[in-house]
């Protein structure tokens, strides 16, 4: 059939010269016809097991049946049926792992590209069509907060609103997006997409309250107590910066990856001086880690004009990192050491940094992880010049909830402990999803809880009125 | 004439007065208000010699050379007699950190200054490294004065965008008002009042440029105190080099000394001591020299876009395309902006390798306007030096290659881009516009990659085969011109063009805006009947599109409205903001973080006071850098645009027995709740405040009011008692006193010596550190500091932390990590005035302004 003949279509992005001296989006989108052509691919499976594969469990044949008759509007509402942030996702969710790993296509060929279409449906409905609000049931008088205004808890609040809840949406900076807007950077998910999935919710009547701090400003019980809410949503995510706890971490010109990408941005400082904070921009560069993170902060050294080294302990294959993440960067210039630890950063006399010693290493047995464990060649050490370590090993838990409340169990790594199959925590009425229960994680997965969280929400404030 | 000084023979010429004479001779007689190319003064005395048979000690700098003089400079009686006049001059200009006993260690641990808006001490000071006055006091070994000092608590002006002018810094010296009068004929500013009351300033209240005052910087080169300082060079520091060329923003090619530093040009000032500048050649060339968008790297086009490539790369690539036009399908054109040389090889390039007829060179208007060139029929590839020809005119073109210091729309659509030196970065010559050559010389180092034009073009002749042009160097090129002596403009009888005619202000430098780049200029009052070409050609920054803050949802407790703004001592300001979310849970030791505007930093700052009832907050904040300056700007009924708190752990109240609180800059607000809540529970609390002289002391009736006892002490003496607060701490320990708890709020280095002075006795001494933040909340990491050898977050850990565990250098170094980078951002020429703010809509700012 010359439908089956169709490849999957690639989406043209910008050169890796160019982009890695700007800080625009990678890739352009589908233009209309291709994203028609690329729908078209879709065999319309009885059982489709791409939705098993999604953690929200989006109508993914639907939605494309919908772009292949070039109904681009229907099928952005199609999605919004279960997912709060299309637009984000179709970027920056690891479809490879999840609905595109399961698709028939996948087994004999190439999957059908349903991230880059659903990328597409959401930019065109917010570029060209009305963002057209669904029918909201009648109010129910339920107040639910919500700690956090990244992936999590706007899922929460998108999910909760057209339950007919009142939704209020704390968050400690002054932007929300949580790690959409202080973790991924502008290249990879520029702001006003999130900006645009967050209008949107306020559109639908969810109340964002910036600068406010759950845990200094109120606590969990005041918020239920004092401030008359029925239920609380706990989406804090993992925001601590985890160090290697090695000799010279303090140096000036050592960052967390959370530091660095947090300058450039929620604060823009790669627009300075027209935003006031300076960005770290120097010449040699390392980052340490292996994570989607740590591509993020080498990709943006880069755009500052720096020479960027990874340096990883383990092996290329065993990088966490999205496959298509450490392509891009390799494309752009990035380099990479591996099996390479950090032992020690190296200072001059005014403590900034000159140099980061490490030792190569050599893999060993499988650890509990199923990667091979990378084991020290002792001997190996050696010396890397750099004037700037960037820390990207990854995060902890946010401990100022779960520290401003009793009675929450909290595991030995400082997440909270949920029932799986409700998100709901050790006290009555409160749930919580995100990073802030699986430690680092994806966006989606964090969406993905979120949802189960919205659902045993919205049951418990019914059951609690009947 | 002959004449005798320090036992010296030297002679005299005609008219030459005796400091002169001296000075010619290698002779230093200390003096202040003298100075080369003005008139003598005779005003500050501190060149008083001694000559036989004249009676007293006359100024040297207004006693006329005559023969047979004999003259002594450096007698003991001299030196007290000068001692005595500067002790006396310094009584009106900041200076406690030249008394202070402390200072070298001090200067040693702040290795920046503090970009304050006031200066109240080197520390603050931006001509640190230039003062005469400090200099003085070092060569006469002035350590203490006869009295208090006097403060006149004058404003801070900063009434243009390029010059600050503090007043309370000045000496009197007379330097600025002779300038002025000298070299502009009327003078726009001059001495005002009598006795103590007189200072510099304009007459009937005018503002400067009311008065008349062209921007001409001549009275900030002859300041010998931080008074007057120009706002864009001030932070730079020292510069390492000093290089004389000529300025090419105008035809009038004034003689211009570029001082600079590590290669950055960072100011510039007249070469000739008899002539001024025009706002452009004195304020305006370093600021675009060194603009954000200059264009640093070869570009190449590859399909729609335009790809970074190397100099050879560029090179043999455009030669390869160019050779398809030899002949009449090319042309080049240029403006009559470009250096001789730089034209020499264009010419030679179009004919002798090119074989075209079609060099074009244009002739910039006075204001270095050039309308695009008509380009003959049949030519179908282009070099363009500067955006010389329309975009319609591109689009018809097969080839493009433009050489240009900034983008344009016309460099977005060629096909090559090579970035080329501005000229403080090349050697060469240009002609006047009385058609007379003077020199230009690289005073500072080439953007990037950038190259001279001619050296692209010859470089470009080597690309495309054959011998190519022969010309290695500059040199080469000027030789073959053979121009004989080229020299600066220095014999000029009148003020350059555009410092008598005001529209020029608003000028190209090869077709680009220089207010473009030097904001500044923007500010200018406008001038009537200046019609300005259309600055079609110019481009807007690629970050054009993230130029707008991105929309933040209404956020239903942001009434941060400003109640209440004093500026209590110099440089710091008590800001009472309406936030009754922090007020709420406000307790003491706790700070919030604060975005003055949108695109502000956020910065800590410690809680010093709040009202529950009222819902508002009050912050101590000294002005001392981008952020801080912006808040403490803002005016009552203005809005904060993010403040968010109380953060930081909050501070250990319980019965400790004698509990000391000291606090210095900032820290003597912060001081006010904890002395409240620790004397609520018992304890016996005396606070002692420091402060470098008593005109920064604030806050002693309110702390007199909470603390058992106030004890003030001042570097200089002038208040309480002499010396910092943690000398007052260790008298105490010293003499027995028993101490229970001592907790230090103030800069790391008067925190650090605190904890030295307590560590011996065994004091618990507490130190409030709040360095360089982010979040605020433990995200980020940038406030770590080690305590006891282990990383702490001061943010979420802290503020308060064991002063005896505290790795003190390392937090001395980490708070410089971002020092230039600020210098960059405090230094524009932008106007110091209050920001405008978003209006939200409900804020309330406007409406509700009269109901505060």
């Amino acid at each position: 059939m010359a439908l089956e003949k169709t490849p999957r279509q690639s989406m043209p992005e910008q050169a890796p010269e160019d982009r890695a001296h700007n800080f625009d989006e990678v890739p352009f989108g589908y233009p209309n016809e291709v994203a028609v052509l690329e729908a078209g691919r879709c065999l319309q499976c009885k059982k489709p097991r791409c939705v098993e594969g999604c953690p929200v469990n989006n109508d993914i044949p639907g939605f494309l049946a919908l772009v292949k008759e070039g109904k681009f509007n229907e099928a952005a509402e199609k999605l919004k049926e279960t997912n709060a942030l299309p637009a984000v996702c179709g970027r920056v969710c690891p479809q490879e792992e999840q609905c595109e790993k399961l698709c028939i296509l996948a087994i004999k060929g190439e999957s059908v590209a349903i991230g880059r279409l659903e990328r597409f449906v959401a930019d065109h409905e917010r570029e060209h069509g009305e963002m057209r609000l669904p029918q909201l049931p009648p109010k129910t008088g339920k107040k639910v907060a919500i700690v956090g205004a990244g992936p999590a808890g706007l899922t929460v609040a998108g999910d909760l609103i057209r339950m007919g809840h009142d939704v209020t949406v704390f968050e400690a900076l002054h932007e929300p997006g949580g790690v959409l807007t202080y973790g991924i950077p502008e290249f990879r998910l520029p702001k006003t997409i999130v900006n645009a999935e967050v209008a949107f919710l306020e559109r639908l009547g969810v109340t964002f309250v910036m600068d406010y701090v759950v845990g200094r400003n109120s606590t969990v019980p005041e918020l239920m107590e004092n401030e008359g809410f029925n239920a609380v949503f706990i989406g804090s995510g993992a925001g601590l910066p985890s160090f290697m706890g090695i000799p010279g971490e303090n140096l000036v010109g050592v960052y967390s990856a959370n530091e660095y990408l947090t300058r450039s941005n929620l604060m823009k400082a790669f627009l300075f001086p027209k935003y006031d904070t300076p960005p770290i921009k120097r010449h040699k560069v390392i980052v340490v880690g292996g994570g989607n993170v740590a591509m993020d902060s080498a990709r943006t050294a880069l755009r500052l004009g720096g020479d960027v080294t990874v340096v990883y302990r383990r092996a290329m294959e065993q990088m966490p990192a999205r496959k298509e993440e450490i392509h891009h960067a390799q494309e752009e210039g990035v380099k990479f050491d591996l099996l390479t630890n950090p032992t020690r950063v190296i200072g001059d006399a005014s403590h900034r940094v000159t140099a980061i010693e490490c030792l190569r290493m050599g893999l060993g047995e499988p650890d509990a992880s199923g990667r091979r464990r990378p084991v020290e060649i002792p001997g190996s050490e050696f010396q890397i010049t750099a004037d700037t370590v960037i820390i990207a090993i990854g995060n902890k838990p946010n401990p100022l909830v779960p520290q401003t409340m009793t009675g929450l169990e909290i595991s030995k790594w400082g997440t909270i402990v949920v029932d799986e199959a409700t998100m709901a925590t050790s006290v009555t009425g409160v749930y919580a999803a995100g990073d802030i229960v699986s430690g680092a994680a994806t966006v989606i997965s964090a969406m993905g809880q979120g949802r189960i969280a919205a659902a045993s929400i919205h049951k418990y404030l019914t059951e609690q009125t009947a | 004439m002959k004449l005798i000084i320090d036992e010296k023979a030297v002679e005299a010429s005609d008219g030459e007065n005796l400091l002169e004479c001296a000075l010619r001779h290698g002779i230093e007689i200390p003096h202040l208000c003298a100075h080369e190319g003005l008139s003598a003064h005779g005003g500050c005395r501190m060149c008083v010699v001694e000559v036989d048979g004249m009676r007293g000690y006359p100024p040297s700098c207004a006693t006329p050379a005559a023969e047979g003089m004999v003259v002594r400079t450096q007698t003991p009686p001299l030196r007290k007699l000068r001692k005595n006049i500067l002790g006396l001059m310094m009584l009106e200009h900041p200076n406690s950190c030249l008394v202070c006993g402390k200072r070298e260690l001090c200067e040693e641990y702040r290795p920046t200054p503090e970009k304050a808006g006031r200066t109240t001490g080197c520390h603050t000071c931006n001509n640190k490294s230039g003062c005469d006055v400090r200099q003085l006091a070092a060569d006469l070994d002035l350590t203490e004065l006869p009295e208090a000092p006097i403060y006149h608590k004058r404003p801070l002006e900063r009434g243009t965008p390029f010059l600050d002018r503090d007043l309370n810094l000045c000496i009197l010296c007379g330097r600025c008002v002779r300038v002025c009068k000298e070299q502009q004929g009327a003078g726009v500013i001059d001495f005002v009042g009598r006795g103590s009351a007189a200072h510099i300033g304009q007459a009937f209240d005018q503002t400067l440029l009311e008065a008349g005052c062209t921007l001409c910087g001549s009275c900030v080169d002859v300041c010998p105190t931080g008074s007057l300082s120009d706002r864009y060079a001030k932070w730079y520091g020292e510069p390492d080099k000093r290089v004389t060329t000529t300025c090419a923003f105008c035809p009038e090619a004034c003689p211009l000394i570029v001082a600079s530093a590590d290669g950055q040009a960072i100011s510039t000032r007249s070469a000739n001591p008899f002539m001024p500048l025009c706002v452009l050649g004195r304020f305006s060339v370093a600021e675009f020299v060194n603009g954000e968008t200059r264009l640093e790297t070869p570009l190449v086009r590859v399909g729609t876009v335009l790809r970074q490539t190397q100099w050879k790369q560029a090179l043999e690539q455009m030669a390869a395309q160019f050779a398809l036009f030899t002949g009449d399908a090319f042309a080049l054109v240029c403006d009559n902006s470009a250096t001789l040389e730089e034209r020499h090889v264009f010419r030679r390039f179009t004919a002798d390798i090119m074989k075209s007829t079609n060099y074009i060179e244009l002739v910039a208007d006075p204001r270095g306007w050039t309308n695009p060139a008509k380009l003959p029929q049949g030519v179908r590839g282009v070099i363009s030096v500067g955006a010389l020809i329309t975009t319609e005119q591109a689009a018809e073109l097969e080839a493009l290659a433009v050489v240009d210091c900034f983008p344009t729309t016309l460099s977005d659509r060629a096909d090559f881009v090579l970035p080329s030196t501005v000229f403080t970065e090349m050697d060469g010559t240009i002609l006047d516009g009385n058609g007379i050559a003077r020199p230009l010389r690289a005073a500072s180092l080439p953007r990037g990659a950038a190259q001279p034009a001619w050296q692209i073009i010859a470089g470009l002749s080597h690309a495309l085969g054959a011998e190519g042009l022969p010309y290695e160097t500059v040199e080469s090129v000027t030789a073959e011109l053979g121009l004989g002596k080229i020299s600066l403009y220095l014999n000029r009888d009148e003020a350059p063009l555009p410092a008598r005619n005001p529209a020029l202000r608003h000028a190209f430098h090869r077709n680009h805006r220089i207010e473009e780049q030097v904001s500044g200029l923007l500010e200018l009052p406008p001038v009537q009947g200046c019609e300005l070409p259309k600055p079609a050609e110019e481009n807007q920054a690629t970050a054009a599109a993230f130029d707008t803050p991105s929309p933040t949802p209404t956020p239903a407790n942001g009434k941060f409205k400003i109640v209440s703004r004093a500026e209590i001592v110099p440089n710091t300001f008590e800001i009472v903001i309406v936030a009754p979310e922090v007020a709420r849970k406000a307790q003491a030791g706790q700070f919030c973080i604060v975005m003055a505007d949108a695109v502000s930093e956020r910065v800590p700052y410690t809680l010093s006071d709040w009202d529950t009832e009222k819902g508002t907050i009050t912050l101590v904040v000294l002005e001392k850098g981008q952020s801080s300056r912006k808040l403490t700007l803002l005016e009552p009924g203005d809005c904060v645009a993010h403040v968010t708190g109380p953060l930081g752990i909050p501070l250990d109240i319980e019965n400790f027995g004698n509990v000391v609180l000291t606090g210095g800059c900032y820290g003597i607000g912060a001081i006010v709740p904890i002395a409240r809540a620790m004397r609520a529970v018992g304890n016996h609390v005396t606070v002692v405040t420091e402060a470098r002289s008593w005109y920064l002391a604030y806050y002693r009736e309110k702390l007199a009011g909470i603390a058992d006892e106030c004890v003030p002490s001042t570097i200089d003496g002038s208040l309480g008692e002499k010396g910092h607060s943690m000398d007052v701490v260790g008298q105490r320990l010293a003499a027995g006193r028993k101490i229970d708890l001592v907790i230090a709020i103030g800069c790391p280095f008067m925190m650090m010596l605190t904890a030295r002075e307590t560590a011996p006795y065994g004091v618990k001494t507490l130190a409030a550190l709040n360095p360089i933040m982010l979040d605020g909340t433990g995200m980020c990491g940038a406030c770590r500091i080690s305590v006891g050898g282990e990383t702490k977050f001061a943010c979420v850990d802290g503020p308060f932390f064991d002063a005896h565990k505290v790795d003190w250098d390392e937090v001395r170094d980490r708070r410089t990590a971002y020092a230039a980078a600020e210098i960059q951002s405090v230094g524009r020429t932008a106007s110091v005035a209050p920001i405008p703010h978003k209006h939200h809509g409900n804020c309330g700012c406007v409406t509700d302004a009269l109901n505060v």
